[in-house]
């Protein structure tokens, strides 16, 4: 009778201890979140998986392994999947062969150098193998990230460590087993193979099918990415510097139009045609431009595409260049009383120039200047309350809208003729 | 004398044990044995679009699923980790089953000719699933696929390279532990995850086998190029409901070329107007919402490569005062 009760017990702690074995066996911690912008993806998107950070040879073995796997996973999923051999070569053509460094670059720029909305950093943390006589324990770890190069945003997020052991815990067939077990557990390559391949396996279930995402693992709301951040705050510091850039401008222009009006009975008919924002950039002179200048020096260069255009300047005019000469006053000589034109011999007759510009600020009449007389006109700035720059001075009329009708023709300078001293 | 005796027997009956149970421990992790038939040392020759044909299964399974069909998924899913342009698998039914070509094992049947002919590839894989089993019962678990594939290259007739192999995973009274053995009869009875990892293992093994010629093509990838993208976007400008956007691409010309605003808004048509130059545009609408958004303006080759610039001199900012 206390046989049986003492069996029965026994069988029962067995069975218990059994239960807790194969609960606690193999034990995994993922912690993952997606984006709802992650059902936007569709097979017109493409997504770069990157190489995988590794900080040792064994670490390197494994990222090799995840690298397959999430390949191996993600291949039939909702978007389309950009080939490795493509993401490696285009990485190795622009010299980004360390992944370690991936995550200091701009999400955008992976965009432009790999052609893909998204891209997927991942880094193995640890590969830990452990082995004391009877236990032996396999730990691996990893982070992974989805990022869209089209906003920055996070679009998944990931960690996952995963814990596999044998020994006396899982109660070996034998005493023999009891020993040799843990030593192939731990030594055999193929368990980790076979642990990397259940890790990915679990890892993308929810990236494979975000319609299952519960609201534990969505994003309360839209993540950026730290490496976009700080791209995006400088592409909206320097639009914001030359929004105010354009106003100063416009201030410019205002003070050009009533000057403009005034004169109407001498002008050109002229279409409403102005210098681009981007000339405009070229010839910085005011702080504001100065510091826009220096902001999109900051900014991380795109390689091969990411230099600023070039501005195309129309070649040197040849009909006026003979009677040019480069004006014999400097910018810091501007005043009416030095500037010296080179035609202005004839002090008692009424003589004709082209206006091109009329400005409050002294520095806007002098960036104008400096621009013209680089092309070889024969310009200079009279002031007369306002900064007004002008281009030669003619005897005849004609001539001057003849001028004029070539530098709004080449250099799309709004202008008008009128009398001068 | 007499307890020597049987001691020693005891030893070699250990011994004996031990060598079975190792022996069952490293069943699954054998090497594949793959045959290079023939080694192209020219790169030129070397096959850069594959197809992976539909495998056969020389041998019906009770259960209900296509353990040769979840191979070739596999196949597939683990082969484009390697430097081939390897043909989707729909692509590759959708162009059999216009041609008339429904049977698996007379696919397999077809000259290298008339597959290039119909496939448009230079090499094929072919598969043929051997044997298929999967098994639980009492403390025996077992599921196998035992395969031959190889790779023919379609220009020449040749085959490349070729395995026959088999790989299963077991777990049974000679498995180390007894939890394992749970685990794996548990495991087990999912008769189609069971079928698909250990083909998984087979390819991992298997991989580790084909040649990859990725390396002898880092030099020759090459994006669609976009030389720059214009708009008429200022900085700063707030848009109202019925404004729109222009935009100017210049870029590789002959391409498929279409821009996007952020994630919010993708593939809005380009026009090549004259070659290299593509131009498109978006009209604002009342319920449309976005901030600060980049335009980026894309061009895409016919192998589906695409090339990408962002418009960085202004941002997609509606006013959220004209908007719903």
């Amino acid at each position: 009778m206390i046989l049986t009760k003492n069996i029965s017990s026994l069988a029962r702690s067995v069975g218990i201890l059994l239960l807790a074995t194969l609960v606690s066996a193999c034990a995994s911690d993922l912690q993952t979140k997606v984006s709802g912008h992650l059902n936007g993806l569709s097979k017109h998107q493409t997504v770069a998986i990157l190489p995988v950070e590794a900080s040792d040879a064994g670490q390197k073995e494994m990222a090799k392994m995840f690298r397959q796997g999430l390949y191996a996973n993600l291949k039939q999923s909702k978007f389309n999947l950009l080939e490795k051999y493509i993401v490696d070569g285009l990485l190795k053509q622009n010299h980004l062969n360390n992944p370690a460094s991936y995550l200091n670059i701009n999400p955008m720029q992976f965009g432009e150098i790999l052609g893909a909305d998204a891209i997927v950093f991942s880094r193995i943390n640890k590969v830990e193998r452990s082995y004391f006589i009877v236990h032996s324990s396999i730990e691996l770890s990893v982070s992974v990230q989805m990022v869209d190069t089209r906003t920055g945003e996070i679009l998944w997020r990931a960690e996952q460590t995963e814990h596999d052991f044998s020994g006396i815990g899982k109660i070996p067939t034998g005493i023999t087993t009891a020993l040799l077990a843990p030593i192939q557990f731990v030594t055999n390559k193929f368990n980790l193979s076979k642990m990397t391949s259940k890790m990915v396996d679990k890892l993308t279930a929810l990236i494979k099918k975000p319609e299952n995402a519960v609201k534990e693992t969505q994003f309360k709301e839209t993540v950026i990415a730290k490496n976009a951040t700080t791209e995006l705050k400088k592409i909206e510091e320097l639009q914001q510097l030359k929004a105010e850039w354009n106003q100063a401008l416009s201030l410019g222009d205002e003070m050009e139009v009533l000057t403009y009006q005034e004169t109407q009975s001498e002008t050109l008919a002229q279409e409403n045609i102005s210098f681009t924002s981007t000339e405009i950039i070229q010839n910085e002179v005011p702080a504001v431009v100065r510091k826009a200048k220096t902001v999109e020096a900051e900014m991380a260069q795109l390689p091969a595409t990411a230099k600023r255009k070039k501005i195309v300047t129309p070649a040197p005019m040849n009909t006026y260049k003979t009677t040019l000469a480069i004006p014999t006053h400097k910018d810091s000589q501007l005043s009416h009383e030095k500037s010296k034109p080179a035609k202005s011999t004839n002090k008692s007759s009424t003589l004709y120039t082209v206006q091109v510009g009329a400005y409050k600020t002294k520095a806007y009449a002098q960036s104008l200047l400096k621009k013209l007389v680089g092309k070889g006109y024969n310009a200079f700035v009279i002031h007369n309350k306002i900064y007004k720059v002008q281009v030669d001075k003619f005897k005849n009329k004609q001539d001057a809208l003849e001028l004029a009708k070539h530098i709004q023709k080449k250099e799309k300078l709004k202008n008008f003729v009128t009398r001068t001293g | 004398m007499g307890q020597q005796i049987v001691s020693q027997s005891r030893i070699f009956s250990l011994m004996k044990l031990s060598l079975i149970l190792l022996s069952f421990i490293f069943v699954g992790c054998g090497t594949v044995d793959l045959e290079i038939r023939h080694n192209n040392t020219n790169i030129s020759m070397q096959p850069r679009s594959v197809a992976i044909l539909p495998f056969t299964l020389e041998e019906p399974v009770h259960e209900d699923v296509s353990p040769h069909d979840l191979f070739r998924s596999c196949f597939y899913n683990y082969f484009s980790f390697l430097g081939y342009v390897d043909l989707p698998l729909e692509t590759i039914n959708e162009k059999l089953s216009q041609a008339g070509l429904t049977d698996n094992k007379k696919i397999l049947e077809l000259s290298p000719e008339r597959l290039r002919e119909i496939l448009e590839v230079d090499a094929v894989i072919r598969g043929r699933v051997l044997s298929a089993s999967n098994f639980t019962g009492g403390i025996h678990a077992e599921t196998s696929i035992k395969a031959k594939i190889d790779m023919l290259d379609l220009r020449t007739g040749e085959v490349l390279w070729e395995t026959e192999h088999k790989e299963s995973t077991y777990s049974g009274i000679l498995s180390p532990t007894i939890v394992e053995i749970i685990q794996d009869q548990m495991e087990n009875v999912k008769v189609h995850q069971a079928y698909y990892k250990t083909a998984e293992i087979f390819m991992i093994s298997m991989m580790k086998e084909i040649p990859d010629p990725a390396d002898n093509w880092t030099e020759e990838i090459r994006l669609p190029k976009i030389i720059s993208i214009e708009t008429n976007l200022k900085p700063s400008l707030k848009l109202k409901p019925n404004d729109r956007i222009y935009i100017n691409l210049k870029g590789d010309p002959g391409l498929t070329g279409y821009f996007g605003i952020g994630s919010w808004k993708s593939d809005i048509p380009l026009k090549e107007i004259v070659p290299g130059l593509y131009t498109g545009s978006y009209t604002i609408k009342s319920s449309d919402d976005v901030s600060s958004s980049l335009i980026v303006g894309t061009l895409k080759d016919k192998n589906g490569l695409t090339g990408k610039k962002f418009y960085k001199d202004g941002m997609v900012q509606f006013d959220a005062s004209s908007t719903n």
